[in-house]
């Protein structure tokens, strides 16, 4: 089964996902191509060089940064010319914006936040989760010879090890860009940045008021332990983005992730399931975070954060 | 001294003056009616512009006892007996005066031109004499003690003291007031002055024998007479007195409609309109009012009975002294509320407005802009502030229909938005699974009976918290092994049973309210029980004040009435006496609200427990501040100040040593439990609820 | 000033779950259903465009069976002035491919200036339906937005990346736009205004062609649980105790 991987970048960076992606192609077994469409391909193409890849090919484009219709255009371009059986995109903010999109244009399989595929007699199978994160499904793609897979972040390891892929230059007509990037708007500086601390101590929906966000403070202060939390408390603003933990903030890997009150949605596990040792207190013992977590406690997140803070 | 009977015992009504004189008497007489008419012809015009409707009742019924009410005082006199009898006296005073002056006008008005006949003289006028001389002073001495208090005693509750600023255009009138209410007191005692004065004048002229029946006057005429002020000058300025005692009466009469006296009128018309139910039984929303007209959210859209309350407030300040949320310094005062609002409607429907006199109001103010909405949610919906005025104002209906409006318009925080769309989507305040409600009783070592699919002698609406907040399920246990071992038939709703929307209602969503309670409705149309039982108050409350007005009919007890009643018929039998020291918390909606005061003190008593009783207790329970949705709201008390729950265990620590601090409330529980712990006495107080204690006296040992 | 809004009645679980006999889904007896959190954020936006244009038709699509309705009417309380809802058996279960197809047909009748969908939906966040719809009506689209302003003949909106960065972009319209929570606030719709709801018209079509469906769900199963995490025991002291030690040793 051949897999077309399409790497993703933000100014100027690879993003770790496409390195995953590389290794769930890899799992399939087929031969495992790689396109880098940026304005200098040539940035990313050694990067990407890693130890499976047998083919990078670099698309050169007008724009400096992501665009819908342009990578849209890109890959059609791609699929056409290389076949591939499967094309996987992580599941990101940026694949978001054309996998679908791509799917349905050119009528293939889809599946999205997959974090398991297989292939069964010749056909693909994926596994994805269900009504948030509480059952997992197998997926099929009958009558598909194509599918379009958008891929879990963390799901798999980051491939690793040089590889020898040779890089062939793909040229694609300048697209019409009808969504166009104008600007960045910088993440609100001043603020602590959560993924180089050791020890977090991240809140969730649990702490009920934002009034108690002073006394978790206070105790991760006490710890020495750098506050976090989960997305809910930064969409009602009472936390800066700065420190929002998952998939749409940031993926930390602490020595030591203390959740308190955080319930575990896919999305936030997503951010913080690679850490080194992960104690999570709820009070509900069915919750999520538990099945990720190292050390868990049923509990009244008050009452144990309040003989914390006579412990330290 | 020779006490002479006949004619010579009366006086000259209009002596010294001359015709032209008693003319203009009578015209001024005439104009101070007219505008005394005038003044309360305006106030019955504002308040039939206003839109809303409360119940009327038996006007007869009502009128029987709302005299016995104002004739005894025995709103009035509540907390605060010394004033209770210097109103008393100013009343009394100020009716007798009244009536003097009324009999003094029908006799020459109408008696003696009419009828020919002439009754003041004699014994009559020496009681008359007598009997206003008394009440005369008694008026002067209430007003002393009124001007005691205010100017030298200075209690919390006179004092214009507000939580938070009021919303600008209001001004929070607190130095007009203080003058208004000083010019009220002395107005008062410058009749009373001018009219023993007065009388001394009339006595200083000529010295009548007869008139030792007046005592006070005599003895202040006698007075004069041995000062030498007596014949011609005593007389002239008996003149002068008359008149200006006389002028003054008269524009005083005038002013009432005007002045801080229009409370004479509109408080005994506040107690006679007063709804019985207010607060305990919201009213239902007219069923095709449109968006705009959900709740009070302009000033004309206040009941006239709201609208006469507002006027009727004589800033008495029981209501403030008496809030928890004032008491914590959360942004309302009741008083405040009805002041404020009072200055609204004077400014866009009243004299101010008709005469053009500032602050103004545009026609049908805003008050949801006007009044801030932190005020309005501040409000637990306990009933302290209705239950102990003395004029029958409701302020907690009028809060609830303002945040009807509120809801309406969506403007309310976002934690309650969030409870509200849970209680929509899960039918509970926990966004629990429904099949997780009956979970509770899962650990008892019996099975508990589904009473939608059995019949029940009593089917026991548990309630959210009793069903779902973990402290609360052991509770729920507890009762449940009384009442099997009471050999009571009981059985529950299990995932059938929706919050009963108590608290919802009071929060103003009056929607969610009537949907919960239909669900709530069919699925107890399908059940066979003779009785409900529930140990939530709040629960109580609405499904037997407040169902029925969707057709339920049925008999509901709180877990207290039927503990005790089990304990009474010897169904429940103590092992022993617990013997142990406990104080008791009334719950708001179930003391206040429902008058249940007794029950549970019978119950600790049955148990061997000695009571304890809480400074503030019965009618004056001290809220715990989780009530009208509170406990789903952020808190809006100053970051330093005391939560009501944490101000009510302080009180009960200062009672000394004692066993348990018990509750008949789950939210109680909640509230409590937390409060000890937040308030340093961990330790020091320990919380037990009713069922719990009564569990541990009757279950066998072992 | 037409906004199309398309909502989605999702499906919550609690702590149990059992499976239809096919085992391809959850038991629906153990769901409760409710509007999707991402939707009513753009049922906001839309109803905050069309107030700010002073006037415009929101118009709320859904792709459901009857009892779909009920999320439907939430979007309509809120303020949507007609709900137009898509249904066929072939639907059930069905991918966010074939959904946008049978969205796209109706959508396109209706000639929207904007098309608003909410990021994914909160039952199987697919995170997909919006751009595969906006790829089958030809319209531009911009996934993730947390912020919109609209222009003349295009949009700039803010999209935001993982870790809270934001690219700014311009977009041409008519587009679709998918909405990012925490763009707004939605406004609370209030029991009685459901109610009301319930005399706006909801319109009830079949869908046209649907084309083979991108994928197949064979099975649904409770995942393992692994390992687990070690519980901690006792009292939240004793908890409290263990964390101390944990921390203590982990961090070296």
């Amino acid at each position: 089964m051949k897999a077309l991987v399409i790497a993703e970048h933000v100014r100027g960076e690879l993003r770790p996902v496409t390195l995953e992606l590389i290794s769930a192609a890899k799992s399939l077994g087929g031969p495992v191509e790689v396109a880098v469409i940026a304005k200098d391909p040539s940035a990313f193409t050694d990067a990407v060089n890693v130890d499976g890849v047998h083919e990078i090919l670099a698309v050169a484009v007008e724009q400096d940064e992501f665009e819908n219709d342009v990578y849209q255009g890109a890959v059609e371009q791609l699929i056409a010319e290389r076949s591939p059986q499967v094309v996987l995109l992580g599941f990101t903010v940026g694949s978001m914006g054309y996998g679908p999109a791509l799917s349905a244009k050119l009528g293939t399989g889809f599946a999205s936040d997959v974090f398991a595929v297989r292939e069964e007699g010749g056909a693909l199978v994926a596994e994805r989760s269900f009504y948030g994160a509480k059952v997992n499904g197998e997926v099929e793609f009958p009558g598909h010879d194509r599918v379009v897979l958008l891929i879990r972040p963390t799901a798999w390891q980051p491939a690793e090890g040089a590889g020898s892929a040779g890089v062939t230059e793909v040229s694609v007509p300048p697209a019409a860009s009808r969504a166009r990037h104008k600007d960045w708007v910088e993440v609100q500086a001043g603020d602590v940045d959560i993924t180089t601390a050791d020890f977090l101590l991240s809140v969730g929906r649990g702490i009920g008021d934002k009034e108690n966000l002073e006394q978790f403070q206070e105790l991760a202060e006490a710890m020495g332990a750098t506050l976090s939390s989960s997305r809910p408390l930064v969409d009602a603003g009472w936390i800066p983005n700065a420190r929002q933990v998952g998939q749409s903030g940031k993926t930390v890997k602490p020595k030591v992730y203390l959740a308190l009150g955080i319930s575990g949605a896919v999305q936030h596990l997503a951010g913080m399931k690679t850490s080194g040792t992960i104690i999570a207190v709820n009070t509900d013992p069915e919750a999520a975070i538990f099945n990720v977590a190292h050390y868990g406690a049923v509990a009244d997140l008050f009452e144990v954060a309040e003989e914390l803070e006579k412990l330290f | 001294m020779p006490v002479l009977l006949g004619a010579e015992e009366t006086r000259e009504t209009f002596a010294g003056l001359e015709t032209w004189e008693i003319v203009l008497w009578y015209a001024l007489i005439g104009v101070s009616v007219a505008i005394f008419a005038w003044g309360v012809g305006r106030l019955v015009v504002k308040y039939r512009r206003g839109r809303a409707r409360t119940p009327v009742g038996n006007v007869v019924e009502r009128a029987v006892s709302t005299a016995k009410i104002v004739a005894t005082h025995t709103w009035i006199r509540r907390r605060d007996p010394l004033s209770g009898l210097a109103h008393l006296l100013v009343f009394y005073g100020f009716v007798v005066l009244f009536i003097g002056t009324a009999i003094l006008a029908f006799q020459d008005d109408f008696a003696e031109p009419v009828l020919g006949f002439d009754f003041w003289h004699g014994w009559f006028y020496l009681g008359y004499s007598l009997f206003l001389d008394v009440f005369g002073v008694a008026l002067v001495i209430g007003v002393t003690v009124f001007a005691v208090k205010r100017g030298l005693l200075k209690p919390f509750r006179l004092s214009y003291w507000r939580p938070a600023e009021p919303a600008p255009p209001l001004a929070g009138e607190a130095k007009a007031y203080r003058l208004g209410d000083w010019i009220f007191l002395g107005s008062l005692f410058f009749l009373a002055l001018t009219g023993f004065l007065l009388e001394a004048f009339r006595i200083a002229v000529d010295d009548p024998s007869f008139e030792v029946w007046a005592p006070f006057g005599w003895l202040a005429g006698q007075a004069f007479i041995a000062l030498g002020f007596d014949g011609a000058a005593a007389d002239s300025a008996r003149a002068t007195t008359w008149w200006v005692h006389g002028v003054f009466a008269l524009f005083w009469v005038s002013s009432i409609p005007f002045t801080k006296a229009v409370h004479m009128l509109a408080g005994p018309a506040g107690v006679a309109t007063k709804d019985e139910r207010a607060g305990r039984t919201l009213l239902p929303l007219p069923p095709d009012a449109k968006p705009e007209e959900v709740g009070y959210a302009t000033i004309d859209a206040l009941a006239p009975k709201h609208l006469l309350d507002l006027d009727a407030c004589t800033k008495c300040g029981k209501c403030h002294a008496a809030c928890p949320a004032t008491a914590t310094g959360y942004p309302l005062s009741p008083r405040d509320l009805v002041l404020d609002l009072r200055e609204v409607a004077e400014g866009s429907m009243g004299n101010r407005a008709a005469l053009g006199i500032s602050p103004r109001f545009p026609e049908h103010a805003e008050i949801l802009g006007t009044i801030k909405p932190e005020t309005l949610w501040s409000c637990m919906q306990c009933m302290a502030c209705v239950e102990i005025c003395p004029v029958g104002i409701e302020h907690v209906p009028i809060i609830n229909q303002m945040r009807r409006a509120l809801v309406e318009r969506g403007e309310m925080d976002g934690q309650l938005q969030q409870t509200l769309e849970t209680i929509y989507t899960s039918g509970n305040s926990f966004g629990e699974a429904k099949r997780k409600r009956g979970r509770w009783a899962k650990d008892l070592d019996f099975d508990v009976k589904d009473v939608r699919k059995e019949p029940a002698e009593i089917l026991w609406f548990v309630g959210d918290y009793a069903s779902f907040d973990p402290r609360n399920q052991l509770i729920s246990r507890a009762l449940a092994r009384v009442l099997r071992l009471a050999g009571v038939d009981f059985g529950i709703l299990y995932d059938g049973e929706r919050t009963a929307g108590n608290d919802v209602r009071r929060a103003g969503e009056e929607g969610l309210w009537s949907s919960l309670a239909e669900e709530n409705l069919e699925t107890l149309a399908g059940c066979r029980f003779d009785r409900i039982l529930t140990s939530d108050p709040h629960t109580f409350n609405t499904l037997k004040n407040e169902y029925p007005q969707l057709g339920a009919d049925w008999t509901v007890v709180h877990h207290s009435q039927l503990l005790l009643e089990l304990l009474e018929s010897g169904r429940l039998r103590p092992r022993k006496g617990l013997g142990y020291r406990v104080t008791y918390h009334d719950p708001c909606t179930l003391g206040r609200f429902n008058g249940v005061y007794e029950e549970p003190r019978r119950v600790i008593a049955a148990l061997g427990c000695e009571l304890v009783e809480m400074p503030r207790n019965r009618d004056n329970s001290f809220c715990c501040g989780a009530g009208g949705g509170r406990i789903w709201m952020k808190e809006l008390k100053p970051e330093d100040a005391q939560r009501p729950s944490e101000n009510r265990i302080d009180e009960a620590v200062g009672l000394g040593a004692m066993d348990y601090f018990v509750v008949a409330c789950p939210k109680d529980v909640t509230m409590y439990e937390d409060a000890i712990k937040t308030s340093g006495h961990q330790g020091e107080v320990e919380l037990r609820e009713l069922s719990e204690l009564v569990l541990e006296s009757v279950a066998p040992a072992g | 000033m037409k906004v199309v809004v398309c909502v989605k009645q999702v499906g919550s679980l609690g702590d149990e779950v059992e499976f239809t006999d096919d085992e391809r889904d959850v038991d629906p007896d153990y769901l409760d259903y409710a509007l999707n959190e991402w939707d009513s954020f753009a049922t906001e936006e839309a109803l905050r465009l069309r107030e700010a244009a002073g006037d415009g038709e929101v118009v709320a699509l859904t792709v459901g069976d009857e009892d779909a309705e009920d999320a439907m009417r939430r979007a309509l309380a809120m303020g949507a002035d007609r709900g137009i809802r898509i249904w066929s058996e072939d639907l059930a279960g069905a991918d966010p491919i074939t959904i946008a197809r049978a969205l796209a047909e109706v959508v396109g009748a209706e000639s929207p200036d904007l098309v608003l969908c909410g990021v994914q939906s909160s039952d199987a966040v697919q995170a997909a339906t919006g751009a595969a719809l906006a790829e089958l009506l030809d319209l531009p689209r911009v996934a993730v937005v947390t912020k919109l302003e609209l222009g003349d003949g295009s949009a700039t909106v803010h999209r935001e990346l993982e870790g809270g960065l934001v690219d700014v972009v311009e977009v041409d319209t008519p587009a679709v736009l998918t909405i990012q929570t925490g763009i707004n606030e939605p406004r609370y719709a209030t029991l009685r205004a459901i109610k009301q709801a319930e005399q706006k018209e909801i319109e009830v079509r079949e869908p046209g062609e649907l084309g083979a469906p991108a994928a197949r769900v064979r099975r649904m199963f409770v995942p393992p649980k692994g390992e687990g995490a070690e519980m901690l025991d006792g009292d939240a002291a004793a908890i409290a105790a263990r964390i101390k030690e944990l921390v203590a040793e982990k961090m070296q």
